[in-house]
């Protein structure tokens, strides 16, 4: 998993029928000086990630990435290939200098 | 599978039903010259690998899915703790 900020939400019109329902938020990837400094900001590049936590704006959540993604929807088949597996709490990160 | 060092832990109370209990460490992944790659990662873990030190991480989801169940929400997992590399000089 990586690890994200909650940027926006995404609304479909025409849709493939699997993806009815699904929340969808745009998630900017943090990236290692990002988290070190704790200001919530991200710095990679955004992709679209489903949800079914119910994460807000600005908060900082996980995501697991791949055909594993769709694992929570097993047995049913979904073409996610992003999905928000937690919402973060506290971060405990120390990288070497 | 590649190379990690864990720089850290992170906690979660709203989190996917299959991750509960999991202990979830950052990781970073590393290059062959032991040099950073890429954007830290959540890994989980069940051999209690400590602060600093180097794992083998397997984006493989058979691990978690075989002791967590199919619908897991996740994928990477430490497959084993690291004793030492051995590189060759560049």
């Amino acid at each position: 998993m990586r690890i994200g900020v909650v940027q926006g939400r995404v609304v479909l019109g025409a849709a493939t029928p699997e993806l009815a329902g699904t929340v969808l938020l745009i998630v900017e990837p943090v990236t290692s000086e990002n988290l070190r400094e704790g200001t919530k900001k991200g710095g990679g590049k955004a992709l679209v990630v489903a949800d079914q936590l119910g994460a807000n704006l600005g908060q900082l959540v996980a995501f697991v990435e791949g055909r594993e993604a769709a694992n929570p929807y097993w047995p049913q088949d979904v073409p996610v290939d992003a999905y928000c597996s937690l919402i973060v709490n506290n971060v405990e990160y120390h990288p070497p200098q | 599978m590649f190379l990690a060092r864990i720089d850290g832990t992170i906690t979660s109370t709203r989190k996917h039903a299959s991750l509960d209990g999991a202990r979830l460490l950052i990781g970073q992944r590393l290059e062959a010259d032991g040099s950073d790659s890429g954007e830290p990662l959540v890994i989980l873990d069940t051999f209690g690998a400590a602060h600093g030190t180097t794992v083998l991480v397997t984006t493989d989801g058979d691990t978690l899915r075989a002791t967590r169940g199919n619908n897991v929400a996740a994928r990477m997992s430490v497959l084993g703790l690291v004793h030492s590399v051995q590189r060759g000089e560049r």
